[in-house]
């Protein structure tokens, strides 16, 4: 099958600032758009690559991530601490893909590594922040991410209206249980309630949505 | 297939409206390992086109310059105190400098603030301290950790220290009942009378455990948790916590005499207590290898005599490269 050619119109690096001369446009075949200029970039000043990494794609990151574990908090921490690492373990030296498919391949894989923590109670905090470069999925996990976040928005919708609007205030926009409680005019513990039944529903329709044999093997560099 | 059409699938496919057959031809498309790349790039324009909520990249990113930016910044004062080229500029002048120089003191004693108002013990990595505070509190720090202690004030009204790292308190209970709270980051903090207890508060998330006495828990989200002997207490970044009992407390324990305690604990998990009790960073290339378990009791007050321990009992490859330390099967002839 033939690679997929750029199609500059609606994908070019237009947030980026053209730090390098001209925009050439690239030939269709080769690692596509934004990609070589960063990795030119970080061959010659890895710092300023990082801060342009971050400004391309952080946000686009926390809203992937937040289909996972759907918490903004998290969500922000878990994407800054991948940069973090990103430039604290110079992963940029090692990394074989592009800069793109890694970043969304370590917050997919961290994302689901904290959603199991989450909701699997059992597991211990080992599991919870490894970070690595993944070898590359198997085309049916690379699937399975986008069908775990449609579960886990489908698995949201059909929580009861008051349940929702608790679980949303808490986690997306990260109000604390008093203020649930006024806001709703319900008691701090039927908050508490509604939050434990959230998860349990959750925890009930992921059932069996655990591919953690498959990805045991990709918990490939510990830090 | 024409990539408009395979983009079209796949955008399909994210939204979850894509049929099985669909589906299945996706699949194929990414046997092609060269597709990857197209997958993801197909991810981020459709993560683009479907925001969620406004993520405040700025402050994100003022955050992360400061991770780039190892060193603290410093203050000019020429944009704290702008000069006016007025005619009254020759009049000001001695006041301004009067005041750039008041201004200059007072942001060193607001930079320096933490040095003038508290006392750190810090512990480098690989040894662990014992103090007495002012009360006759025992504190036992681990590798890589530091306690926050007030200079003034400390015992009067309250009792309060600042922990980041791992710590093990033999609170001293006083006469009139006083309070010893120990606070870590992210509003979490342990608060107790007289007893003894170990915390753990490091990027992996915070842990208390229990031996004598009883504890209050402040979680950040508010709630509040009592502790009884023998309890341990998990919360992880989120805020969201769990507790369990246990019978020994030697895993709790162990690190004040340098013992490392596994207990089918996997080589990831290894690698990672050895970078934060050392600061060496460990990778474990192979997925068999790092998800290897092992138990048992270790005596190591380095990290060298860990990684000797790790090769003979694993029969691995310890090897040292420019920033870390791969641990590898050996590869048979």
């Amino acid at each position: 099958m033939q690679q997929v050619p750029l199609d500059d119109t609606e994908n070019s690096g237009d947030s980026l600032p053209r730090f390098l001369g001209s925009h050439q446009p690239l030939q269709p075949g080769k690692v596509t758009d934004d990609e070589l200029i960063f990795r030119q970039l970080f061959a010659q000043d890895p710092k300023r690559g990082c801060e342009l990494l971050f400004r391309r794609y952080y946000t686009n990151l926390v809203n992937h991530a937040v289909r996972f574990v759907y918490s903004k908090e998290v969500a922000e921490d878990l994407v800054a601490e991948v940069y973090t690492a990103f430039w604290q373990d110079r992963v940029f030296e090692r990394i074989t893909t592009s800069y793109r498919a890694y970043l969304y391949q370590t917050v997919r894989h961290r994302s689901y590594n904290y959603l199991r923590w989450e909701l699997h109670p059992s597991d211990s905090l080992d599991t919870l922040h490894t970070q690595g470069i993944s070898p590359a999925l198997q085309p049916d996990e690379v699937l399975h991410y986008s069908e775990l976040h449609q579960k886990i928005e489908d698995a949201i919708q059909s929580l009861t209206p008051q349940c929702k609007r608790a679980f949303l205030l808490s986690r997306i926009e990260g109000k604390k249980y008093l203020e649930i409680a006024q806001e709703m005019q319900i008691s701090n513990s039927a908050v508490e309630k509604l939050m434990i039944r959230a998860l349990n529903q959750l925890r009930q329709e992921l059932k069996g949505e655990w591919f953690i044999s498959l990805l045991l093997g990709l918990v490939t560099y510990a830090f | 297939m024409e990539p408009l059409l395979i983009k079209r699938i796949v955008f399909d496919f994210f939204d979850g409206k894509a049929t099985a057959i669909q589906r299945k031809y996706l699949e194929e498309w990414l046997t092609d390992e060269a597709n990857h790349e197209a997958y993801y790039q197909y991810l981020d324009e459709w993560e683009s086109q479907r925001p969620q909520f406004s993520v405040d990249a700025e402050k994100a990113l003022t955050a992360y310059q400061r991770v780039l930016e190892d060193d603290q910044p410093t203050v000019t004062p020429s944009k704290v105190l702008p000069v006016s080229r007025s005619g009254l500029f020759q009049k000001w002048l001695p006041w301004g400098i009067a005041a750039s120089i008041t201004l200059l003191g007072l942001l060193g004693a607001y930079v320096f603030r933490t040095q003038i108002l508290y006392e750190t013990h810090r512990t480098a990595f690989g040894q662990t301290s014992e103090y007495k505070l002012a009360d006759g509190t025992k504190v036992t720090l681990n590798a890589n950790s530091s306690l926050r202690v007030p200079r003034f004030g400390f015992g009067n009204k309250t009792r309060e220290v600042y922990l980041e790292g791992e710590g093990e308190f033999k609170v001293t209970h006083t006469a009139n009942n006083q309070r010893f709270i120990v606070r870590t980051a992210d509003r979490f903090q342990v608060e107790v009378l007289g007893t003894e207890f170990v915390v753990y508060a490091r990027a992996k998330g915070k842990r208390v455990f229990l031996s004598k006495g009883k504890v209050k828990l402040d979680l950040p989200q508010g709630q509040q948790l009592y502790m009884r002997p023998g309890n341990v207490v998990t919360v992880a970044n989120s805020g969201r916590y769990r507790l369990t009992q246990t019978k020994t407390a030697r895993p709790y324990v162990a690190w004040k005499d340098h013992w490392f305690y596994f207990d089918n604990t996997s080589l990831t998990e290894v690698a990672d207590q050895i970078q934060e009790q050392f600061g060496i960073k460990v990778v474990v290339p192979e997925p068999k290898l790092a998800q290897r378990r092992i138990a048992g009791n270790f005596r190591a007050e380095q990290a060298d005599d860990l990684f000797q321990i790790l090769a003979e009992l694993l029969t691995i490859n310890v090897v040292k490269k420019r920033h870390y330390i791969e641990l590898t099967t050996p590869k048979h002839p």
